[in-house]
């Protein structure tokens, strides 16, 4: 059977969707280190936004790809807990958001809501662990939004987190 | 073939259109509790350009300017030039100009070695001049991202958390005067909603104002009090969501001045 490169490439996406959540408890660290330059002066990510990084390939990838932006938050949060996010979002783009926390048994929310505070209809997209999620937004009108993230009570201890982004 | 795309199928996930248990409907967003993240990401000049260009395709060869950029002692208004030869590089990528990029690429590492972080920008500004020079324009936009953020984690891990802000506003400064530009040149309704950004206008004015003084040495800086200040107001769709062409002519010409006064400075 002959496998063509575009095929192998995003066999490799996808793969690597399926397996960040899985590598990023089972490593302990190693999972994210594999990938991480030997420059000592180049900023590293961390293993959480690694996990990020992983589920977000195969929307990165293809005909009309998402654009990943290098910036991106981070903190900490406990179950049953949320926080916002502020953004500014323009009109007649396409955003992807992902969220990741470590421990594969978290079960992790994202909505987005305008700037009344009313929550806006997204595509939600989960990887096969509740350590990992994301959503599409097609935003109505230019102006501010807020990302919600949360973490629910499937777990005891509170998460580190990161939010990564992408646009096309 | 088929059986591979249904296996990729299955290993993709499960997309669905479904909200949560527990989500909230609408929130209050001025109740006390709700903890925010602290940390602006502000939108780089392409997420804009690509938005006006689904509206039709602009000519972003006349935003290209070939300017001689002077250094001087004051490291507030070389951060604010880092932020501002970068959207001049989004730019230039938007206008697929392979000299004007490479000279950017040149600029870039110049200016980060006067901050003192060329060590972290040099592999990228290299990788810029190299893939304009294929017109391998999507290595070209990643690169200048990775810069941008480069500095920005690199002032921050020295402390130099002031230049942090500076860079942000400049590359948003940046990005608007050319946007603003660009609307004034072809005006319509219906593009004229991506200068509503009246929220992150005043974040960046907040962040600007919370500013130790001696980041903010020197007459142009209170001349971007001033400026920000003026486009908050301005920066506002009306009650029939547009921004009137006089408003962004306005914008225009005080983001134009702010920009010319940061070169000149």
């Amino acid at each position: 059977m002959k496998v063509r490169p575009i095929t192998l490439l995003v066999f490799l996406s996808l793969a690597g969707v399926l397996m960040a959540p899985l590598c990023a408890q089972q490593s302990g660290g190693t999972a994210g280190q594999q990938a991480l330059p030997d420059d000592a002066d180049r900023p590293v990510p961390s293993e959480v936004k690694l996990i990020a990084q992983r589920a977000a390939m195969s929307a990165l990838t293809g005909e009309n790809p998402f654009v990943l932006r290098e910036s991106s938050w981070s903190g900490e949060i406990a179950p049953g807990k949320a926080r916002l996010l502020q953004l500014q979002l323009f009109k007649r783009n396409e955003y992807h958001f992902w969220m990741a926390v470590p421990d594969r048994k978290a079960s992790v929310n994202l909505n987005i809501y305008d700037g009344k505070g009313q929550l806006v209809g997204t595509e939600n997209i989960s990887y096969g662990a509740g350590n990992v999620g994301g959503l599409i937004v097609t935003p109505r009108e230019t102006g501010v939004y807020y990302l919600r993230i949360s973490l629910q009570t499937t777990i005891e201890s509170p998460q580190k987190w990161s939010v990564i982004y992408a646009w096309r | 073939m088929s059986r591979f795309l249904l296996f990729s199928a299955c290993l993709l996930g499960s997309v669905q259109i479904s909200l949560s248990q527990g989500t909230p409907e609408k929130i209050d967003l001025n109740d006390p509790n709700l903890k925010f993240v602290d940390g602006s990401v502000i939108p780089i000049p392409l997420e804009i350009f690509a938005s006006l260009d689904k509206l039709g395709k602009q000519d972003w060869t006349k935003q290209i300017k070939d300017r001689e950029i002077r250094l001087d002692t004051n490291r507030s208004r070389t951060a604010m030039l880092f932020g501002l030869t970068v959207s001049e590089g989004f730019i230039a990528v938007q206008a697929e100009d392979k000299d004007a990029v490479r000279r950017i690429g040149r600029e870039v590492l110049r200016l980060a070695s006067s901050l003192g972080v060329a060590g972290s920008v040099e592999e990228h500004a290299n990788s810029i001049v190299n893939a304009a020079g294929k017109s391998d324009w999507s290595i070209v936009r990643s690169e200048l991202d990775k810069s941008r953020q480069t500095v920005l984690t690199k002032m921050a891990e020295l402390r130099d958390d002031e230049l942090v802000d500076l860079v942000s506003l400049g590359g948003w400064l940046g990005g608007t005067k050319v946007l603003a530009s660009v609307l004034q040149g072809n005006y319509s309704v219906e593009a004229s909603d991506l200068l509503n950004q009246p929220e992150l206008v005043k974040q960046l004015r907040v962040d600007f104002g919370r500013l130790p003084e001696r980041a903010k040495r020197g007459k142009v800086f209170g001349q971007i009090s001033k400026t920000l200040k003026h486009l908050e107001s301005l920066m506002r769709t009306d009650i029939h969501g547009i921004i009137s062409e006089g408003k962004v002519i306005e914008i225009a010409l005080s983001t134009k001045s702010l920009v010319e006064a940061i070169y000149e400075s």
